[in-house]
């Protein structure tokens, strides 16, 4: 096997699991769960999902990297903190006395 | 040095940020890059000591791998059973390490940061603590 097919296989595999992550991890904002179980599930679509997206792109269109790079970067920062952002607004709502 | 390692971190932060955006490492960019990165306002920094944010540093990275076999748990293990709990801060002061320490605890799927407590010292974390098993018959 020649690295460049080998390197179209795993980036496949990376783009097909970072898709299943995606819907593993939406599909739960579908059910009656509570918020916070729902962003833990969030956390592994958004973050982890996508991030497996990129490092298959980042195999099968190597010549791109400094964007790609980037992208991985400020997604993974951008996506955590949003999580915490979310799960501190919630914090502040339940803490607001009730009318 | 411990005075000038804020400075020296936004800047070199921010260089990095501008040489992925433009891919081009020629003189004239890193310079055009090194402007803006030194002109752009920063915020007021407080001495960082070096030692704990390379083991926050360290400690951030190994969350990565952590994260995706928590997410391979939380997928494919029991059903999980929700938990708050409290994890007292590395370094509570420094607006960096903190944000370092939401950023580990946050990224693995079984736990999230709700918010500091306590004037700063701890975390108030919500978990997803992976569940009994259902094997057997037993009770």
């Amino acid at each position: 096997m020649t690295l460049a097919s080998f390197a179209d296989h795993a980036s496949l595999l990376l783009l097909g699991a970072g898709l299943l992550f995606w819907f593993w991890g939406t599909w739960p904002l579908l059910e009656s769960r509570t918020y916070l179980s729902k962003l833990h599930a969030l956390s592994v679509a958004d973050t982890l999902g996508s991030t497996l997206m990129l490092l298959g792109l980042l195999l099968r269109i190597p010549g791109q990297w400094p964007l790609l790079v980037l992208a991985l970067v400020a997604l993974i920062l951008w996506n955590t903190i949003f999580g915490y952002v979310l799960a501190n607004c919630w914090l502040d709502s339940r803490r607001e006395p009730k009318p | 040095m411990r005075r000038l390692l804020p400075l020296l971190l936004t800047t070199s932060f921010r260089l990095a940020v501008w040489c992925l955006l433009t891919a081009d490492l020629s003189r004239l960019n890193l310079l055009i890059g090194l402007v803006v990165a030194l002109l752009l306002p920063r915020a007021h920094s407080r001495p960082l000591p070096l030692r704990a944010l390379l083991r926050a540093l360290g400690r951030s990275l190994l969350a990565v791998p952590q994260a995706y076999l928590e997410a391979l748990r939380l997928i494919f293990g029991p059903e999980p059973v929700e938990a708050e709990i409290s994890e007292s801060a590395t370094e509570g002061s420094i607006p960096l390490l903190v944000f370092l320490d939401v950023f580990r605890i946050t990224l693995t799927p079984f736990t999230i940061v709700l918010g500091l407590e306590d004037g700063g010292r701890r975390y108030r974390i919500h978990a997803m603590k992976p569940g009994p098993r259902h094997g057997g018959q037993t009770p």
